[in-house]
């Protein structure tokens, strides 16, 4: 948008006249959504003008500090961490040939296939004492080391190895598909391996890389069953603290409100360092990267050095379930079991698949919809991936019950029908929740597909008298549509792993994997939990395999 | 794409359809199509099979929700008179009470429930009823301590336990009611400087869960670690032979014995102020204190049974008996926020 400040009373004006002028159906369809997906979030909002609760003086005085100081430290060291294993595995699956190097390809996205906080209690679980690492060292007739896991720095450590494939997905992504000329460029040169990836491939892929590491930070912020069990005060924590330990939801409401002004500066903070960077490749002549082959010993040795964090974000841990898994296996095997595996599956694809759609139409309203401001309000409907699961809970129960309540009158008062809650206490509700959640997860890799369809192929069609939906589904559509296979399959992930919003919203008869196993692990029976986390971890790393064929191929 | 959709429908379709067939094959009983909605903190395999045997018994369907304590509280007082709830379940007195003052529950009459449980574990309205008790004892590593050196709560926040107590977060509800249990007997001040001894003498920063504390000392990181009794118990059973193993090098010490008993708590059920199946819930709840369902609740999960004259599980008659504290349980509701505003003050992590 052109700068008119300058010219005072009338830019106003002005700007209404534009606004009036560009103002479509597209722009009314696009709040429309906005609204509906926001709502929870306005919900909590307007719960804000109550003021803070009685106690949260006590909150600034005793513990605010140490929230903040804990969630920056996570934020920051996890941060690190993510980068540096993200970043540096990306770099040798994409540059280098190397043995396994196609297995490493989607081993290295399989972290995200399980729960962070299971990761948690594995680690705790190996560190133990009469642990793992215990029992093998007393096998090799060692000492036992005590290694101290559950404290802040463990838990920036286990986050770290839990989400670093975000950064590692989206690193790699450029790499592969806009790094080969420049890269060829730079070798033809004579400039170095190290040199130019650290002079030339690091800053050009910093937006991308800055893009992963945002999602791994909301996440971190969002953590609650392994920052509870390793006993660190964040945001989150106290979020749930004080709306239920101390009774004040509106105290809870005013850290949301804070943890939600953090995340809107990371938001931002990742807009303005791309603001220079072209993002729709215009580039279409670049080709794939071409791989480099090493020596024998430095293939093995990228491989040695791939395999750490794919060892430490899901052999260790999957070991260590395994284990436990055979200690308890004829206890929580049943049939049940599977009845709950075919519920936590069925949820898990419905609830994408709508997700995915809502995402598809915030994006292709806000694009018809000639007000370019509206592109940075269709951004507003992510902010539900910023805040935790629980207060998206509550958030959807306060609209969806006051509507659900005059639906009873109303069908009383008109048709005498008695009926209860028609939304609450339904998959309704819960799907809902769902998708105002992890709206963001879907958005995202939908947006950067439908940037690199450069708008001219659309405007050729619509100078062509072609309307906008069938231009989407003739045209758009097969080339976006490995960016919503992508959404489809992350969204699918995150819902198959999701925990509080699922424990408060989830109707009667209805239960999920992820539901099992922290009720078994929140009793203190860790092992038994194995099982149902194993099933999740495996029912997430098939689509996670397919994920990786989907963006590898270009 | 359409694949996808196609498959969610059929894995809906099946998920459904599993649902009827099992409601058709269910004897007909003179309570076909009664249900009982029950929102509960406990999720046990006790509980589970106890649900099964009420189902058998009666034909009335139970149909759970498993969360949180407060977050079924906040849930239930956002429902309001729509809610679908007839019980509600916790794993502590003090959430009971507070249902009570947020008006989600009501009294109830039932001889059987007023015989069966002791006045100072249930409400004096009968709004709610414990079902099974806990004690929260403290456990010590044998060759370390010697018990004689061990008495009371109050004790552990004295200078010799310096750097050598063990015990979780101040966010977990049994820390809550126990301080609320203190600041009933000896008064706010007394519990204030009490939070602040334990701080001072805690052998590390609070973490993990009541069976993390006991294997910490074994593992030489303190001597003391205060922990519900069952989770000793639940670890000498354990599936891990490791985990039995270290539940075998500690002793457990019944605290405050000269004095007022040690401090128990209940899990407990209450019927929801709005429930649509009211008599179902009664019925559900004067089950669970049924000596049937007594006996699982102490076999399987090492709590204590609220019955009088019933035998404790194996394990818990080889600790003995013990003296408890007979305050009533409301107190630790009414004292809960006083206790969490002290336990931050202290800072008490």
């Amino acid at each position: 948008m052109k700068q008119v400040g300058s010219r005072g009373i009338f830019s106003i004006g002005s700007r209404l006249q534009r606004l009036k002028r560009d103002s479509n159906r597209w722009s009314i369809f696009t709040l429309a959504i906005i609204l509906f997906i926001a709502l929870p979030i306005i919900s909590i909002a307007i719960k804000l003008c109550d003021g803070p609760g009685e106690t949260w003086g006590h909150v600034v005085d005793h513990l605010l500090l140490d929230y903040i100081g804990n969630s920056l430290f996570l934020v920051f060291f996890c941060g690190i961490l993510v980068l540096l294993l993200g970043v540096s595995s990306a770099w040798f699956v994409a540059r280098y040939e190397f043995p396994f190097r196609k297995q490493m390809e989607w081993l290295l996205i399989l972290p995200l296939a399980i729960p962070s906080y299971i990761v948690a209690y594995t680690y705790a679980g190996i560190f133990d004492y009469g642990g793992t690492l215990d029992l093998i060292l007393r096998v090799l007739d060692l000492e036992f080391i005590r290694v101290d896991i559950m404290n802040k720095t463990g838990l920036a450590f286990i986050l770290g190895i839990s989400l670093f494939p975000y950064v590692y997905l989206s690193a790699r992504a450029f790499f592969i598909n806009q790094a080969n000329n420049l890269l060829e460029a730079s070798t033809m040169l004579g400039v170095g391996e190290v040199k130019t990836f650290f002079k030339l491939m690091l800053p050009l892929a910093r937006p991308a890389i800055i893009a992963g590491l945002i999602l791994v930070l909301m996440e971190v912020l969002n953590d609650y069953g392994a920052a509870k069990y390793y006993g660190v005060n964040t945001f989150t924590t106290g979020i749930f603290r004080s709306w239920f330990s101390l009774e004040e939801p509106d105290t809870a409401v005013y850290l949301s409100a804070l943890l939600i002004v953090i995340v809107f500066a990371l938001i931002l903070f990742e807009k303005w360092q791309r603001r220079n960077v072209e993002v729709s490749s215009s580039k279409s002549n670049n080709h794939r990267i071409h791989r480099k082959r090493g020596s024998k010993g430095m293939q093995v040795s990228i491989l040695c050095f791939v395999l750490i964090p794919v060892a430490l974000g899901f052999f260790i841990p999957v070991l260590q379930l395994i284990y436990w898994t055979f200690l308890t296996a004829g206890k929580v095997f049943d049939m049940d079991f599977i009845m709950l595996s075919v519920q936590s599956f069925g949820i898990a694809i419905i609830s994408a698949l709508i997700t995915v759609f809502f995402a598809v139409l915030l994006i292709y309203f806000a694009k018809w919809s000639m007000l370019s401001f509206f592109k940075n309000i269709a951004k507003m409907g992510i902010l539900g991936y910023a805040i935790p699961g629980a207060v998206i809970a509550i958030g959807v129960m306060i609209p969806t019950l006051a509507f659900d309540k005059w639906l009873i009158h109303f069908l009383d008062d008109w048709f005498n029908i008695h009926t209860g809650l028609l939304i609450n206490g339904t998959l309704v509700a819960l799907v809902y929740a769902y998708s105002v959640r992890f709206l963001a997860v879907a958005y995202n890799p939908i947006e950067s597909t439908s940037l690199k369809v450069h708008s001219t192929i659309p405007d050729s069609s619509k100078v062509l008298g072609v309307g906008n939906l069938k231009t989407f589904f003739k045209i758009e559509f097969p080339l976006i549509k490995a960016g919503i296979f992508s959404a489809l399959i992350l969204v699918f992930i995150d819902v198959l792993k999701e925990l509080p919003l699922t424990l408060i919203l989830k109707p009667f008869h209805i239960n999920t994997m992820a539901v099992k196993a922290y009720q078994y692990a929140s009793d203190e029976m860790v092992m038994e939990a194995a099982i149902p986390s194993l099933f999740i971890i495996f029912t997430a790393a098939i689509p996670v395999i397919f994920l990786n064929k989907l963006l590898i191929r270009k | 794409m359409k694949k996808l959709i196609l498959l969610s429908a059929i894995v809906l379709l099946t998920a459904c359809k599993n649902d009827k067939s099992g409601n058709e094959n269910r004897p007909a009983t003179e309570s076909e199509g009664q249900v009982v909605n029950v929102y509960t903190h406990r999720h046990y395999e006790a509980d589970q099979e106890l649900f099964r045997m009420f189902e058998e018994k009666t034909g009335i369907d139970v149909q759970v929700v498993n969360a949180n304590a407060d977050e079924l509280i906040q849930k239930m007082s956002m429902e309001g008179e729509q809610s679908p709830a007839d019980v509600l379940i916790t794993v502590d007195a003090g959430r009971l009470t507070r249902a009570k003052e947020q008006g989600l529950l009501q009294p109830i009459e039932s001889e059987i429930l007023e015989n069966a449980i002791p006045s100072h574990l249930k409400d004096e309205d009968n709004e709610w009823f414990g079902l099974t008790k806990r004690a929260r004892i403290i456990a010590y590593v044998k060759d370390r301590v010697n018990p004689e050196e061990l008495s009371t709560y109050e004790d552990l926040a004295s200078d010799k336990w310096n750097d050598k107590v063990l015990i979780r977060s101040s966010g977990n509800i049994y820390n809550q009611s126990l301080l609320a249990s203190l600041i009933a007997h000896n008064g706010e001040e007394e519990a204030t400087t009490w939070a602040e001894g334990m701080v001072e003498n805690m052998a590390r920063t609070p973490r993990g869960g009541d069976r993390d504390q006991v294997k910490a000392i074994v593992a030489g990181e303190g001597d003391l670690a205060v922990v519900n009794s069952y989770y000793i118990g639940k670890m000498l059973n354990s599936s891990d032979p490791e985990e039995a193993a270290t539940a075998e090098k500690v002793r457990l010490f019944f605290p405050n014995q000269e004095g007022r008993g040690t401090h128990i708590n209940v899990s407990g059920a209450g019927v929801a102020k709005h429930a649509p199946n009211k008599e179902n819930a009664i019925r559900f709840i004067e089950f669970l204190a049924s000596e049937e369902a007594q006996e699982i609740f102490a076999n399987s999960n090492y709590e204590y049974p609220v019955l009088e004259g019933l035998e404790p599980a194996q394990t818990l008659q080889e600790w003995g008996e013990f003296k408890e504290d007979t305050l009533n349980l409301s107190v630790l509701g009414d004292n809960n926020k006083e206790a969490v505003l002290i336990f931050d003050e202290a800072g008490w992590k």
